[in-house]
């Protein structure tokens, strides 16, 4: 390992941070998909490291889970996104409230 | 010499994430994402998982994120570069150029510490042969589920996208 | 002969009101008449042809068992004996000759289908009281006649008293219905049976004090049906149905059902000397009171409702005192001059252009004469005009109270006689103000149809001659009926008591007959005063529950309602209601339809579970 494990954890927690700040704060549909993909970004870094520390290949295979995982749900959450901005001409989140109570 | 490149890619990481998540305009936070991953797969390398950074290079900063730009730009939802007719000011190419320069500066050295790709950097490292084999070995159930995800995915694409065309048809009809 | 011929009796007037509910509206006018009367006319031959059947104790018959379980066993069975072959032939006869007059007084009417129906699902369901083997089938009956009386008595619903009056009648019969249940459930729970010879035979294994309690039940729901003290005051509402109706029902037949219910259970009856003095009074007092609120009344119908319940206060009374032979004979013969004053009723009503009250009526003796005949026959039986058939029957009556020499005995049978002269007295005023001065109406006569009038001479027969079916011996008679319905005839007395007791009995007659000959032979107006008005109410009766039982009742009701059920139920229910409504508001807001407030949650939840794991790390 070239650096303290929990070194590597204090990145990746930053990074899923700022994902999540991304989902919670942005507005955008856009935006919030990316904040998506940062935090699973940061998950991967996670399980790679996890590899690095214990030696093992496993984390490494499920990194690549992800990414499977990820293609497959950015594919649906875009084709929404499209569909979603064909209906309201636009891509605030704020205007798809019907589900309000 | 390897820690410290980890420090400093890490640094890039987060800045060119936070660079990222901050852009009002949705083309300018792909393209520092796409940064912060090519940081991040420079990190996967040094971590020992050569294979996984080429596909997070080729899969995510290559793949997805050109999604991402494409559809921003279908759905023409970057705010109006070609009203001012100007062009992007230092203010936002400098940040970026800065992000990729010491990405491109830490690729480099990175290839002078181990010109050969061999197993200097990282103490230990999967090859894509060890990694081949386990994932279509111990894994080979998942990858057959992975794979059938990905086809319902296709799917489910496909028809979110068609649906509203059936609909224009209806309307064409009515 | 084939017994199951007794099957088709009750099966054939069901047929005709089943048919006339269901596709009378389509048949011809004519054919709805035709196909009630028929029916009910079939059925009156039919008990002629299977009158052998009822001699030597009767013929039983079982159509399927109707209700079997743990040892409660109920048929469509029918028992064919001299007391319920008697009765059988009265209903089905009269009710012949009363379906033949309907269809003339109902000539135009719009409902005839509907009025068909009901009158010959009640002579099917009075035919299941009189043939019933067991007391279930007595009781569907039972109920049956009552609902049919209140479908009739409300037949022209359009009018709201009418419907009020066909509820009256059906609640206040209820209230009988009730104790006749409880007795009925009672007399299952105790011998096991319900099978109305057997309770007979078995009634001496009860227990003594058991059985005055059960007899009085019966008397309950005998006095609902018959219109006795105290669930009288539905009969002279009652009034408010078609004059066929008030013929048939409440004056010929239903309103007997209460006699003949006490007259088949006699021998468990007449175990309970209580029981019996308690049935005698009430027919006593119910005598005396009808007859007293007949004097005042002024609506022809009216009048002979209270005179019916008078007449029946006397068959209670004969139960009462122990002669089932007179009891039924005072019946029979009841129904017949009772029919036929009714049925004349309603012809003279016509004849007056539809008016009721008879001070607008008079005079009517020129207008048709030989109405007038018949009903001075109807008038003089109801009297009891020495010789005429109610003479004889009400006569035996008394004559059995007084023979039985009690002190008790010797007060009802003082009633009676008493209330003999009454009736007298009444029915002359009716004959008097109806047919005689001047014709004091001022609406013109309808059209009498002449099905109105020619149905009447051979009830007037039957009244006036229907004493000699039990004539006494000392008439030169033999006691007919008694033999036929095997009870023991009645007690010879020593001949100058007889002659004494027809003397008093005619001189009762005449002192009725003459204050009416003297007052109302004239028309004059009479000034209304407190007592006249008190007996035209009916002794206030009506108010009289209204405030006892109806306004506390409401009283109790509303209570429930406002406070019980309004107040504390559903403000229990509507107040948790409210509540949740109201929680429910302010969770309600949580539901922003935002998705980043909803990931929000998410967050939330995660640092949550994030921070219990620290806590759970650290200690």
């Amino acid at each position: 390992m070239i650096v303290p494990f929990h070194h590597l954890l204090v990145l990746a927690t930053l990074l899923f941070l700022l994902g999540l700040m991304a989902v919670l704060v942005r507005r955008n549909l856009i935006m919030i998909l990316i904040g998506v993909e940062i935090m699973l970004n940061a998950a991967g870094l996670v399980l790679v490291g996890a590899s690095a520390l214990w030696q093992q290949i496993d984390g490494q295979v499920l990194v690549i889970f992800l990414m499977a995982l990820t293609s497959a749900e950015v594919s649906i959450s875009l084709a929404m996104v499209v569909y979603l901005n064909r209906r309201k001409k636009t891509v605030d989140v704020r205007a798809f409230d019907e589900l309000r109570g | 010499m390897a820690t410290w490149i980890f420090y400093i890619l890490g640094a890039v990481a987060v800045i060119a994430t936070a660079m990222a998540v901050t852009r009002r305009n949705p083309v300018h936070a792909v393209i520092y994402l796409v940064n912060s991953f090519f940081a991040l797969a420079l990190i996967f390398y040094l971590l020992g998982a050569p294979l996984v950074a080429a596909w997070e290079v080729i899969i995510y900063a290559g793949a997805i994120m050109v999604l991402f730009l494409f559809i921003i730009m279908m759905l023409e939802l970057s705010p109006g570069e070609d009203a001012d007719r100007k062009g992007p000011g230092p203010l936002q190419w400098l940040p970026v150029l800065l992000i990729g320069g010491s990405l491109l500066a830490c690729t480099l050295l990175m290839l002078q510490l181990d010109p050969g790709g061999g197993q200097e950097l990282p103490h230990w490292y999967a090859s894509p042969r060890d990694f081949g084999y386990a994932l279509f070995h111990e894994y080979a159930l998942a990858v057959e589920v992975v794979s059938f995800q990905l086809l319902f995915a296709a799917v489910g694409a496909f028809y979110v996208g068609r649906a509203d065309e059936r609909k224009e048809k209806m309307g064409d009809a009515t | 002969m084939d017994s199951r011929l007794l099957l088709l009796l009750i099966i054939l007037p069901l047929t005709g009101g089943v048919l006339n509910a269901c596709f009378g509206c389509r048949l011809p006018r004519q054919m709805r008449a035709l196909l009630a009367i028929s029916s009910v006319l079939a059925s009156f031959v039919l008990t002629l042809i299977c009158w052998p059947l009822a001699a030597d104790g009767g013929t039983q018959v079982t159509l399927f068992t109707w209700l079997k379980s743990s040892g409660l066993q109920a048929d469509i069975g029918l028992f064919f004996d001299p007391l319920a072959a008697s009765m059988t032939l009265m209903v089905t006869g009269v009710a012949s000759l009363i379906h033949i007059y309907a269809a003339g007084y109902m000539e135009y009417e719009e409902d005839q289908a509907r009025f068909f129906a009901l009158l010959n699902l009640f002579v099917f369901a009075m035919l299941c009281i009189l043939l019933a083997d067991n007391l279930l089938l007595l009781f569907l009956g039972w109920e049956g006649v009552g609902f049919c009386s209140y479908g009739l008595i409300g037949f022209w619903y359009q009018k709201k008293e009418n419907a009020l009056a066909g509820r009256k009648a059906f609640i206040v019969t209820r209230i009988g219905d009730l104790f006749f249940t409880i007795a009925l459930l009672w007399l299952f729970a105790l011998l096991g049976t319900v099978n109305i010879a057997e309770i007979n035979l078995r009634a001496t294994e009860l227990d003594p004090l058991l059985i005055t309690p059960l007899v009085l039940l019966l008397l309950g729901g005998a006095c609902g049906k018959s219109a006795q003290l105290p669930l009288m005051t539905w009969l002279p509402d009652a009034m408010a149905g078609p004059t066929p109706v008030s013929a048939l029902i409440h004056a010929a037949t239903m309103v007997t059902a209460g006699v003949y219910l006490l007259c088949r259970l006699f021998p468990l009856v007449s175990l309970s000397s209580v029981g019996m003095a308690t049935i005698a009074c009430i027919g006593a007092a119910t005598a005396l009171y009808a007859a007293s609120c007949a004097l005042e009344q002024r609506e022809i119908k009216r009048v002979l409702a209270y005179s019916t319940m008078s007449q029946i206060g006397y068959m209670f009374m004969a139960v009462g005192v122990g002669s089932v032979a007179a009891a039924i004979n005072h019946l029979l013969v009841h129904a017949f001059f009772k029919a036929l004053l009714f049925m004349g009723a309603g012809a003279l009503i016509h004849l007056a252009g539809g008016e009721n009250d008879i001070f607008k009526m008079g005079g009517l003796k020129q207008k048709n004469p030989f109405l007038f005949w018949l009903f001075l026959i109807g008038i003089l039986c109801l009297a009891g005009a020495p010789l005429t058939g109610g003479f004889f029957s009400k006569d035996a009556i008394l004559l059995t109270a007084f023979s039985r020499g009690d002190g008790l005995s010797a007060i009802l049978w003082g009633v009676g006689v008493f209330t003999a002269g009454l009736t007298s007295f009444y029915s002359f005023r009716l004959l008097y103000l109806v047919f005689f001065g001047d014709y004091r109406g001022d609406k013109s006569a309808h059209h009498l149809s002449p099905l109105l009038i020619w149905t009447l001479p051979l009830l007037a027969l039957l009244g006036l001659f229907g004493g000699l079916i039990n004539l006494p011996h000392f008439y030169g008679g033999s006691e007919m009926l008694s033999h036929w319905l095997g009870v023991a005839p009645a007690l010879e007395l020593p001949l100058p008591t007889e002659i004494g007791l027809l003397a008093l009995m005619t001189l009762f007659f005449v002192a009725g007959w003459l204050p009416a000959h003297l007052f109302y032979r004239k028309y004059q107006p009479e000034a209304e005063t407190p007592w006249r008005r008190f007996l035209l109410q009916g002794w206030r009766f009506d108010a009289l529950y209204e405030r006892v039982i109806l306004q506390p009742y409401r009283f109790v009701a509303n209570f429930c309602w406002i406070g019980g059920d309004k107040a504390l139920i559903d403000g229990v229910i509507e107040g948790i209601g409210r509540t949740l409504l109201h929680w429910g508001g302010y969770f309600r807001q949580l539901a922003t339809g935002q998705v980043s407030f909803y990931l929000q949650g998410f967050a939330w939840g995660l640092l949550l579970m994030l921070g219990w794991l620290l806590l759970k790390a650290v200690t």
